[in-house]
């Protein structure tokens, strides 16, 4: 036969099974690898048709929901992956080492002899891994070390006078509140600021100058919690994922001692929760970075469950429309705090609360006569667990859903002691500060 | 929609060949041999897709299109007849074509100018149409050929549109002379070896975008998008070279594609790129690069201004200025242009005459220094940015080498590799390696060459289709001028 027909029968049928595959399978409407709905087939009007958008909204549906995605996707970093040039002796990764000068750093400890500014002066901490090989992934992602251990971090662009709005924010808290109702402010370091490599260090901006900014704009009545320095004493532990872009519950679970320090509350320490542990867990990162190195350096993923302290939760939980709006609510409804079965692999982080769209009432058995109202994004999920023995009651609101007026909520629910639990990029976020401070006094939203 | 869109791969692609085969049948059953056109059923498919293709883009500009192609048709019959009119109408009909691009393209722009000039001016903000300055010189192509006498007019509209909405050639040209496919609009054959041709051709083309180009152009942007307070030596010259990397197999890529795809349909399209970072002179880059928009420089603006015989100077820095114009309307294209006219009259008395002295490689370093300073004029269209560019590119940055720029390196290495050696001619040498090791014609050269050409084909397709999906990065450079 003709070779120019044998070529054209075979790349015809392999052109035609691609074909069948794109416009004949199912489509796929989720990424598990980067947790997130994919695109859906646009609704039809007149405008989106003549204004090109109705054309351009199919072309991104039918190229963000093929079929298989996810696997595709893995080939697309394989194929990236390949283009790397391997070099030897690079440094080796040091992420667990000892962090050094940690041992003499000194403790910044809340002290009843430090008066009401206590928490203010935050020390600096050293780094780790500063040796370590680093390179700038997709979304100017860092991608530092070697697999199986590389860690991928946002790097931080926050100016050291930022974060003004956020404790004006906190302050109106404290002066709508009142006395009656203690305000903390607890601001999140992300994993850059402790493990971001020499080489790299020009990339992002350090946190500390930004926290330490903020803190010193709080006003004195507010408690500043400086999770920042213990954070930084166990960073040689694994208290941030490498894989996701959120802390661990370890790194939780040393922020909750802190505050515990600070609020003056009962504090129940790690040997009294069960360990669980998962294994293979590979989070955000990876499809933030499409990094392949990220997918072959999987973790453990280690959370704590009470082991003495009895709790009940409650939630009521919000839908939400594709802007991310809530469209409605549930009634209230018991449930589980953690929900390990419903939150597997690359989602396991969901599994306190099972996610950030809902207002969440967990009641304990302590006996203090305090009662917790937790404000916070999806770094505050962690948190919870570790503050059960220490609280009454621990409230959770995100401050992205919701739709009461905060203020009469605390009224309402006793609430005695209020902690905004945010990572450094919502806390230098204008736009974030407002929406916190418009849900204190804001009319309930009908829907 | 463009030609590395999964949605014009997989649905309008495979839509397209049914029908137009199906037509094509039709033709063949129906028309043979007894029309003036043989294919009426083929190009109406073909006129029909590419009219989808472009107001899948441009929904409302088609009709600007099928306007521009009326005022051409028209004004094509008063210059093909006798009339004492034929030049007045060639008159009116080029001043039409160029007000219309003047008007979509250049309107902001020169309001701008006047704004900054101190005379009140509202700036109008009107979106470029997507393909605007191909087809116009398209349609100016038509005219003049017509003029000249080297083409019959066209007594059907819509051949006339099939010549200027021909989807493969629409958006990024070639810039197709009227002159060279009239013929084929009518009467044109695909054989097997056509068709194999063309889609091998248009698979090296999605290659050289997809996997080549889309990568470079993530490096470029890195370097030369974000924020350059901090962009060393180093960075400065990684991130223009990617550039100029991305652009040579953005462009040529698409060129590859329409042709490919013209070839498969039985039209031969202009080369347009041969090679050009093989150059030893500016001169020889510019014969070598977008050889259709340099041709149509030559033949429609160089020569009737009067070429070498009269004022030789001014014809070229004339030509140079409208080369840098029409890339887009900003000064930064009109710097381009004016750079590479000032270079080629300098080429013309100081290099050429010497060229067979001196040694290769060093023409070829001066011709790519030049070339990659050009892509940095041509990158910036904030000239503020442009300057801080270059006081980085030449030494005066605070760093000279980091860390980004060695990442940069390392972590595409391979990509690096492949993009100098497919600079090179190096598929041609290749593909002429079965017939010299096994002699033309015989078995094994039919059976390596074939094996080759399936192995390559399969896995630029197959990677392809991986590294479009979840890329954030996939317009086409030239679909913008």
């Amino acid at each position: 036969m003709n070779r120019h027909i044998v070529f054209l029968v075979l790349i015809g049928t392999l052109f035609g099974v691609l074909t069948v595959v794109f416009v004949a399978f199912p489509r796929s409407t989720f990424s598990e690898l980067e947790k997130r709905d994919l695109a859906t087939f646009p609704d039809y009007s007149h405008e989106a048709l003549f204004a090109g958008n109705y054309s351009r909204d199919i072309s991104a549906w039918f190229s963000d929901s093929e079929p298989y995605r996810d696997r595709f996707m893995a080939l697309h970093m394989q194929i990236k992956d390949g283009m790397v040039l391997r070099r030897s002796g690079d440094d080796a990764v040091t992420f667990h080492a000892e962090l050094p000068g940690a041992e003499t750093e000194e403790d910044v400890v809340a002290d009843d002899q430090a008066g009401e500014r206590e928490n203010r002066d935050i020390a600096d901490v050293g780094q780790i891994g500063a040796n370590a090989p680093a390179k700038v992934a997709s979304g100017g992602i860092i991608v530092a070390g070697e697999i199986p251990e590389v860690r991928a971090m946002m790097v931080y662009k926050g100016e050291a006078s930022g974060g003004k709005a956020w404790a004006e924010t906190v302050n109106f808290y404290k002066k709508t509140l009142g006395s009656a109702v203690n305000v903390y402010c607890m601001v999140i370091p992300t994993p850059i600021e402790y493990y971001c490599p020499d080489k790299v260090k020009s990339r992002t901006y350090r946190q500390l100058p930004t926290i330490r900014n903020i803190y010193s704009l709080l006003d004195d009545s507010v408690r500043a919690v400086d999770v920042y320095t213990i954070l930084g004493q166990h960073a040689s532990e694994p208290i941030y994922f490498r894989t996701d872009h959120h802390w661990t519950p370890l790194g939780a679970y040393y922020a909750a001692m802190k505050f515990a320090e600070v609020a003056r509350v009962p504090f129940s320490t790690i040997d009294r929760f069960d360990v669980h542990e998962r294994q293979g867990f590979v989070g955000s990162m990876y499809g933030y970075s499409k990094d392949n190195a990220v997918r072959r350096s999987p973790e453990t993923f280690v959370y704590y469950t009470p082991k003495d302290t009895l709790y009940s939760t409650t939630y009521r939980s919000f839908t939400l429309d594709s802007a991310f709006h809530v469209k409605s609510q549930s009634a209230t409804y018991k449930g589980d705090f953690f929900m390990p079965n419903s939150y597997k692999g690359g989602s396991s982080y969901s599994m306190f609360m099972g996610g950030d769209a809902k207002v969440t009432v967990v009641r304990t058995s302590g006996k203090t006569g305090r009662r917790l109202l937790i404000i916070k994004d999806s770094f505050g999920n962690a948190l919870p667990p570790f503050l059960f023995g220490s609280f009454d009651e621990v409230h959770v609101v995100d401050h992205r859903y919701f739709i009461d007026n905060l203020e009469s909520y605390i009224r309402t629910n006793g609430v005695t002691d209020v902690v905004f639990v945010h990572n450094i990029f919502n806390a230098y976020s204008l736009g974030v500060a407002k929406n916190i401070r418009s849900i204190l006094t804001q009319k309930p939203k009908r829907l | 929609m463009v030609f590395s869109d999964l949605f014009f791969l997989f649905v309008f692609l495979p839509a397209f060949i049914f029908l137009y085969t199906g037509a094509r049948l039709i033709d063949r059953r129906l028309f043979s041999g007894r029309l003036e056109c043989e294919h009426p059923f083929a190009n109406a498919v073909l006129v029909v897709f590419s009219l989808l293709f472009y107001a899948w883009g441009e929904p409302v500009y088609v009709f600007l299109m099928l306007g521009c192609v009326a005022v051409n048709f028209f004004a094509g019959k008063v210059i093909a007849s006798a009339s004492n009119h034929r030049k007045i109408a060639l008159a009116a009909g080029v001043t039409a074509n160029v007000a219309i691009l003047a008007t979509f393209k250049y309107t902001g722009f020169f309001a701008r100018i006047l704004a900054d000039l101190g005379i009140p001016v509202g700036i109008p903000s009107i979106a470029l149409p997507i393909g605007i300055s191909f087809y116009v010189f398209q349609s100016v192509s038509y005219l003049v050929d017509v003029y000249r006498r080297e083409a019959p007019a066209q007594r059907n509209f819509f051949n006339l549109l099939l010549y200027i909405s021909m989807f493969p050639q629409l958006i990024a040209g070639p810039i197709v002379r009227y002159g060279s496919v009239a013929a084929e609009i009518n009467s044109r054959r695909a054989s097997a070896e056509d068709i194999s041709d063309g889609v091998f051709r248009f698979l090296i083309g999605l290659g050289k975008k997809v996997i080549i180009a889309n990568q470079f152009s993530e490096i470029a942007d890195q370097f030369l998008k974000s924020d350059m307070s901090n962009l060393s030596t180093g960075g400065a010259w990684i991130g223009i070279v990617a550039f100029t990397f991305q652009i040579y197999f953005d462009f040529s890529g698409y060129s590859d594609m329409a042709i490919g795809i013209g070839r498969c349909l039985g039209f031969h399209f202009c080369e347009n790129f041969n090679h050009p970072y093989c150059s030893g002179t500016i001169t020889e880059f510019w014969r070598r690069w977008h050889m259709s928009l340099g041709s149509f420089f030559r033949d429609y603006v160089y020569i009737p201004l009067g070429g070498n015989r009269a004022h030789q100077f001014l014809n070229i820095m004339v030509v140079w200025f409208l080369t840098g114009l029409w890339h887009g309307a900003a000064w930064n294209f009109i710097l381009w242009g004016l750079y590479f006219g000032l270079i080629v009259m300098v080429e013309k008395f100081a290099i050429l005459p010497y060229v067979s002295r001196i040694p290769r490689p060093l023409l070829h370093l001066y011709a790519l220094l030049l070339i990659v300073v050009g892509w940095g004029i041509f990158y910036f269209d904030d000239l503020g940015r442009m300057g801080v560019f270059f006081h980085s590119f030449f030494g005066l940055s605070a760093d000279h080498w980091d860390f980004v720029a060695e990442s940069a390196v390392f972590d595409r290495f391979w990509l690096w590799i492949v993009a100098i050696l497919f600079c090179m001619p190096v598929r041609r040498i290749v593909s002429s390696l079965p017939s010299r090791i096994f002699g033309e014609s015989s078995a094994g050269h039919v059976t390596v060459a074939l094996g080759t050409r399936v192995v390559v084909s399969a896995l630029i397709l197959i990677v392809s289709v991986a590294l479009l999906i979840g890329a954030t990065n996939n317009a086409f450079l030239y679909t913008r001028f």
